[in-house]
């Protein structure tokens, strides 16, 4: 039955998150944007929590609480900083791609590491993209090779979400040359890999807290155990590929929803408070009927992200929960840039400025559209389910060689 | 829990309006459109159908959902949520049908919220013999010439006279007005008090000086009655004065606070407007599943598909709106803000779906047959950003719900 209630340990835990953004997180947004970086005193309460591994599963390793507790905190969080949500200790993406790519016990092992107590310094990353897009041939410039009883990685990547503080990533590589997109592969890769190199930090538009870079292959070798090539149910690498990259996006469009309710609330706040010739400004209806279109905004695309989170949570068909995903993450994606827009637009000048936390939300708002597939993408694959077309790789994934995107 | 799945009731509501939407509605549509009426004979066999879904918490699936001062907080109920599934599906499969079902229509609400005893069994006793009997609707007559959306405005007159009032004015785009048994009036004992001055008459057809002016020629809903009501020195009996005077002598829980239940409906018409817009999007996408070869480049093919995900999922956006503000009733929850962002929301993204349908299929798009209802549908979806409180009423009581001491602008 259609109901909005979430259940009594969801709202405990998302009350205490948000309680910890609002407190903890919300006053120092700035300090965080001049360090470039989440402090270790924050990390440290926000491990507490236990908010880096909610949604995975406890057969996993995680604390089994589903997406649909997951997007309830992480809006929280979006709500305070959504840099910082990226700078918390934690698995991140690392923890989606390793479940849905990976066996069981590969999860479980490289998982567990995140949950111990000292873990607040802790982060896993997926290396996706590269700099540029491969002429030759559909699928990555990153290769795997065969090497002895292992396999030996080539190649830069690029844009991948807390590069230089992660312990662990999932790197995506060309196993096979001639199958394409079809003939990617995934493999576990440890920081202290002699062929694993750091490469230089992105200075990006927003989320100035997150730490965006490249990482290098120089022949990396890794064991055979390395390599995720267990997608559940059989299905192919992209489909799993795919369930990846939407599980996390609606974890990103949980924060654009935090962001969007944000920066409704400051224009909120302004329009009650701010005169001109003589009444509030909200009291003009150019002004209240914009507050009242992005109000609607912000609702529907969070209802739309409970949708997916709980089509995945209830065990829907899985084109239902992919659909479902590919709607809520576009919706958010695209209202949370309105959002931020117009609260600049509705502060006037003062939105421009840097006083006012106004102009990073609309920052942040178009960086976080590029930290998962793009509404673009998940408006192909959208349509693609909807007309029973192939899920061709080229749009429902986010290559790099048509809109690449963090990861 | 948060859930999104409907529960077995109202899937099988779903399903059940949605095979005769398909096979039995729509291969009528178009010359229901075309003769402006739905035959007698089709309207006695649904509501005999609709009484099968008629168990229960189904019951007010094709009324107006459940009215505040019934709600029980202690029982959660899903009757609002049913309601609105099901007038989706229905106005999915023809819009115009589903106003012209018979019975009391959005006259039912005043009589149900204000109503005496005596009045509410004189005035929904005339819908009990539709079985045998001829068919019945319900009107309701607010809107006048000069004051629509500024319904304060209303400058029809009554005045009492003895044991009767006399009431004179005219009263536009009254939906079913021409063949309904009673229609609700409003009037103003002096235009000066504003709200205050209104009163409500339940008039019934055949009063002397209670005529029936011209029948609007619409762009869209045309097989559904919208029509001019006259009053001229209109006899009105006291017994017919909306809750007797006592109810409009009470300053909270009288007439005023009875009117607010009207808000009510807005969701239903959000759900009719999602339903219309869903019947558009399908027809575009199946047609660009057909049409087009997705197999080789097509230059157009990848901002179609944009575009058909952009439709849908504004759809599902003001659905999931619907959803909330239909929830929180049935929770017993206020729910103005939410039921006018639902129809606000609503109203665009179907009459944008609908644009762009036709402008997917091309010239395809705008031929009328009775397979090709997509120029049909273009020119019902309007009014539903008209009707209920336009898009901008909407928006002023959104606004007046989110703003500080905002009473009016």
């Amino acid at each position: 039955m259609i109901a909005f209630e979430p259940t009594e340990d969801q709202a405990l835990m998302q009350g205490s998150v948000a309680q910890f953004a609002r407190g903890t997180l919300a006053p120092r947004v700035r300090e965080f944007e001049r360090l470039r970086a989440v402090p270790e005193d924050i990390r440290k309460l926000a491990h507490e929590m236990g908010i880096g591994l909610v949604a995975v599963p406890e057969s996993c390793g995680g604390a089994g609480l589903g997406l649909a507790t997951s997007v309830l905190i992480e809006e929280e969080l979006g709500a305070a900083d959504a840099a910082a949500a990226f700078g918390l200790a934690g698995p991140h993406a690392f923890a989606a791609a390793i479940v849905e790519l990976g066996s069981e016990e590969q999860a479980r092992a490289e998982l567990a590491a995140f949950g111990e107590p000292d873990a607040h310094g802790r982060f896993g990353a997926v290396a996706w993209s590269e700099p540029k897009p491969n002429k030759e041939r559909a699928g990555f410039v990153t290769t795997a090779a065969r090497e002895g009883a292992g396999w030996k990685l080539t190649g830069k990547k690029a844009f991948v979400v807390n590069a230089a503080l992660a312990d662990r990533f999932v790197v995506f590589a060309q196993v096979d040359a001639d199958k394409g997109w079809g003939g990617i592969g995934a493999f576990v890769v440890a920081r202290d890999n002699p062929g694993l190199k750091i490469g230089a930090r992105h200075d990006t538009l927003g989320l100035d807290a997150a730490y965006f870079g490249e990482i290098e292959l120089t022949g990396a070798l890794v064991p055979d155990e390395a390599r995720l090539t267990a997608p559940k149910d059989g299905g192919d690498i992209v489909r799993a590929t795919l369930r990846f990259f939407a599980k996390h996006a609606l974890v990103v469009a949980a924060r654009a929803v935090g962001v969007a309710r944000f920066a409704f609330d400051i224009a909120r706040e302004h329009c009650d408070t701010r005169k001109a010739f003589g009444k509030p400004i909200g009291h003009f209806q150019a002004v209240a009927f914009t507050l009242a279109d992005r109000l609607m905004d912000v609702e529907s695309s969070r209802w739309l992200v409970w949708r997916a989170a709980h089509a995945w949570d209830a065990g829907l068909k899985e084109k239902e929960a992919l659909r479902a995903t590919a709607q809520a993450v576009a919706q958010a994606l695209e209202s949370c840039m309105r959002c931020t827009d117009d609260c600049v637009g509705l502060h006037g000048g003062s939105g421009f400025i840097r006083d006012l936390v106004a102009e990073k939300l609309m920052r942040d708002a178009k960086q976080l559209a590029l930290c998962c597939p793009t509404a673009e993408q998940m408006d192909q694959l959208a349509t693609a389910l909807e007309i029973g077309a192939p899920l061709d790789p080229a749009l429902v994934l986010p290559t790099p060689d048509a809109q690449a995107i963090f990861t | 829990m948060i859930d999104f799945v409907l529960s077995k009731k109202q899937q099988e509501l779903k399903e059940g309006v949605n095979g005769l939407g398909r096979f039995v509605i729509r291969p009528m549509s178009l010359e229901m459109d075309r003769n402006h009426e739905v035959p007698e004979a089709f309207l006695r066999n649904f509501m005999k159908l609709a009484s099968g879904f008629r168990s229960s918490d189904v019951a007010e699936a094709f009324g107006e959902g459940t009215p505040p001062d019934k709600r029980d907080p202690s029982k959660p109920n899903e009757t609002n949520r049913t309601a609105a599934i099901g007038a989706e599906e229905l106005a999915w499969a023809d819009a115009a049908m589903l106003l012209c079902m018979p019975g009391p229509g959005l006259g039912g609400p005043p009589v149900r919220g204000t109503g005496t005893p005596e009045q509410k069994k004189r005035f929904f006793g005339m819908f009990q013999d539709m079985e045998k009997g001829p068919l019945q609707w319900g009107a309701y007559g607010l809107t006048e010439p000069n004051a629509g959306s500024d319904v304060a405005g209303i400058r029809s007159s009554c005045r009492k006279d003895g044991k009767d009032w006399i009431i004179n004015g005219r009263k536009c785009f009254i939906t079913n007005g021409a063949r309904a048994c009673w229609t609700v009036i409003f009037a103003t004992i002096d235009p000066s008090l504003g709200r205050a001055g209104h009163r409500a008459f339940v008039v019934e057809k055949g009063t002397p000086g209670f005529f029936v002016g011209k029948i609007e020629e619409k762009i869209g809903l045309r097989a559904n009655e919208t029509a001019e009501l006259v009053l001229e020195d209109c006899r009105v009996p006291g017994e017919n004065l909306l809750g007797g005077e006592a109810a409009y002598e009470k300053k909270e829980g009288g007439f005023m606070t009875a009117m607010k239940t009207f808000d009510n409906t807005r969701p239903l018409v959000a759900a009719m407007a999602c339903g219309i817009g869903r019947a558009a999007y399908e027809y575009a996408r199946d047609f660009v599943k057909d049409n087009y070869v997705l197999s080789r480049p097509i230059p157009r093919y990848a901002a179609l598909a944009e575009r058909l995900a952009r439709i849908n999922r504004r759809l599902e956006a003001a659905r999931s709106l619907y959803y909330r503000a239909t929830y929180l009733a049935d929770m017993n929850i206020p729910n103005a803000k939410e039921a006018s962002m639902s129809k606000a929301a609503a109203g665009q993204a179907a009459i944008a779906a609908c644009i762009d349908a036709i402008e997917i299929c091309g010239a395809h798009g705008s031929l009328s047959s009775e397979h090709a209802l997509l120029e049909k549908w273009f020119r019902d979806i309007k009014v539903y950003d008209i009707f209920e409180g336009t898009g901008n009423i909407q928006r002023i009581v959104i606004s007046k719900r989110i703003l500080t001491d905002l009473k009016a602008f």
